[in-house]
């Protein structure tokens, strides 16, 4: 008896971790291929000889897709746009978290009121369009900034963060005799830096991967943020191989282009346009997994 | 932090105009957020108007005038879309696709959840962690543009049927009508299980200790200890979590979908925003958009609000 369940105990453990090795397999591969792709010469990629690892390898695509200043360009306006907007919208916020975290203020239920409403009821994709328009925001890195500066969401969470803060900390301020301001900026705001730097993050991650926004309000080639560079590449690769086109691309050889492919252009795109998320992963990492437990729901 | 934090009780007798004066900084700090709502939340509310009337343009200098200067027509722009078939089609693709995400892909990190925290390998459960939300964190144009490459028709999983011998020609993933809602099932899936793990596994993480020191002394074997201790202890947040996720069913991923639909599988995958975006942006009709669009936000207003309540009143447990 004591066997047989020891023999079963097994079976299921290793079929555990088959799973999990399957799961993260399958998370892996993909990205594993792309980047094999990325370094390999063009005919084995044709071929369709490309698995995990590159085949004639050769850093010619890379050269490419970096001559020129289309990336660079892009990638400049992304860094702008994620390191404003992400460090505006956490200022933004903490901001009009901190009232709202005191029980006692007044005019809290109203304004609080306000803010759930702004986050169940918005005017949608067309209102918001004329909006911009109107304002004069249409092809500015602002149309990309502005709208997101307060997520009502993370603006809970902090405000629930700041509730929870020891009282005695304000109160030992204001005996010092600092006002609402300075107690802010001074004593709460720097012992809040770690779920600051969490909610810093969730922005900044919005900021860096938004495409709609660019896609409705950006036409001018050289303040497209990453997103938009990279679904054009993708969706037009042969197009802008053919024509050198992409106006801020420096002329190339027919030469050139000989040795290439979409296929490893996109690929290579792609690799470059997820470098700065894996190099930044590791905070990532710490910060998100305090992100979940800080936004855990409430019992 | 209680009243006393800052309103002495002396204070708090009298009038609101002393409170004030000593509190004002506490108002500065609310003017910027709600310039803010004001001027990018609650401004474009007026264009909601649009939705009842004819809407021209060129009818006025600035779009207030212009909707002014517009002809009311009622809800005759809800009418009208209602009888076209592209709207009823993008509306049942809507509820079909999501439908089809929560019952593939909400039970999914679960399970993994609960796997992950029963291995004993601490090293092999952090590298595995690691690796699996790694996607969360890509764009859906990145993560498009992967699945574009590895599915091409001369991509890896092609190039694998083809030899399997099993398929004669490569399969058009992106072009198939059949395959494309299973595509962006998997793709989201891809995307987003590891993270949701991640979030199961806190709440995991949450469940009390000395519970499971108690079962061991009672005799409680593994399988026991699931199925009376950890379940038990997590249902509730489950089932929230599955309310909430069927209060949004009216967004089946309108970011992924834009970027990886096109017009051979508009049939399949046109789902409600990105009709909205079509219509109302791509020609321009911008009534008939902000029609969909209100009713749109009108669906999902009453679906969260319900739900929300539904999950208060018999969980005891709400988002707000």
């Amino acid at each position: 008896m004591v066997e047989k369940r020891a023999a079963g105990f097994y079976i299921v453990e290793c079929l555990k971790y088959l799973v999990m090795i399957l799961f993260a397999l399958t998370t892996l591969l993909p990205f594993v291929n792309l980047i094999a792709k990325s370094f390999s010469g063009e005919a084995p990629v044709i071929s369709g000889r490309v698995t995990f690892w590159p085949l004639s390898p050769t850093l010619e695509t890379y050269r490419w897709v970096l001559k020129g200043s289309s990336f660079f360009n892009a990638l400049r306006v992304s860094g702008i746009i994620t390191v404003t907007g992400a460090l505006g919208a956490v200022v933004l916020t903490a901001m009009t978290a901190f009232p709202l975290s005191h029980p006692g203020f007044r005019g809290r239920r109203g304004v609080l009121y306000l803010w759930v409403f702004i986050m169940l009821f918005n005017g949608g994709i067309v209102p918001n369009y004329m909006l911009y328009r109107t304002l004069g925001m249409m092809d500015t890195l602002f149309s990309l900034i502005l709208p997101g500066l307060v997520n009502v969401y993370n603006m809970f969470l902090i405000k629930n963060y700041f509730e929870s803060l020891p009282e005695s900390l304000e109160e030992a301020a204001r005996i010092d005799g600092a006002n609402n301001l300075r107690t802010l900026f001074q004593i709460v705001l720097p012992i809040s830096l770690p779920m600051l730097a969490t909610i810093t993050l969730f922005y900044a991650v919005a900021y860096w991967n938004d495409y709609f926004t660019a896609r409705l309000y950006i036409s001018t080639l050289s303040r497209r943020p990453l997103q938009l560079y990279l679904y054009d590449m993708i969706n037009n690769a042969l197009r802008i191989m053919d024509q050198g086109l992409d106006a801020n691309t420096g002329a190339i050889s027919a030469d050139e282009v000989m040795n290439l492919t979409p296929e490893t252009v996109r690929s290579a795109a792609i690799v470059l346009s997820t470098l700065p998320i894996l190099m930044v992963y590791p905070f990532l990492q710490k910060y998100f997994v305090t992100g979940i437990v800080v936004g855990s729901v409430k019992g | 932090m209680t009243q006393s934090a800052y309103t002495p009780p002396i204070l708090r007798k009298s009038g609101f105009r002393a409170y004030f004066r000593r509190n004002y900084d506490m108002y500065l700090l609310l003017i910027p957020g709600l310039l803010y709502a004001l001027m990018f939340r609650l401004l474009p509310l007026l264009g909601i108007s649009i939705a009842f009337v004819d809407y021209n343009m060129f009818a006025g200098s600035n779009p207030i005038k212009a909707i002014l200067a517009s002809k009311f027509v009622g809800i005759e722009n809800f009418t009208r879309v209602f009888r076209k078939a592209d709207f009823r089609q993008a509306l049942s693709n809507t509820f079909t696709i999501s439908f089809m995400k929560i019952v593939v892909l909400f039970p999914l990190p679960i399970l993994f959840a609960l796997i992950i925290h029963s291995l004993r390998s601490v090293k092999f459960k952090r590298v595995v962690q690691t690796i699996v939300y790694i996607p969360h964190f890509f764009s859906w144009v990145v993560v498009s543009g992967i699945f574009m490459q590895i599915l091409s028709s001369g991509g890896l999983i092609n190039t694998a049927l083809l030899r399997s011998g099993l398929f004669s020609e490569p399969v058009k993933f992106f072009m198939d009508q059949k395959i494309f809602r299973w595509l962006l099932i998997f793709t989201d899936g891809w995307k987003e299980i590891g993270w949701s793990t991640i979030v199961n596994l806190a709440a995991l993480a949450g469940v009390d200790q000395e519970l499971y020191e108690a079962a061991v002394i009672d005799g409680a074997r593994k399988m026991q200890q699931l199925l009376y201790i950890t379940l038990p202890c997590i249902l509730s947040t489950i089932i929230l979590m599955l309310i909430m996720r069927v209060g949004s069913v009216m967004d089946a991923g309108f970011s992924q979908i834009l970027v990886m639909y096109n017009a051979t599988v508009y049939k399949v995958s046109d789902i409600i925003q990105t009709y909205v975006y079509r219509i109302g942006l791509g020609k321009m009709d911008f009534s008939l958009g902000t029609a969909v669009g209100l009713f749109n936000s009108a669906v999902a207003f009453v679906l969260v609000i319900s739900t929300n309540m539904i999950s208060r009143k018999t969980l005891g447990k709400s988002i707000w």
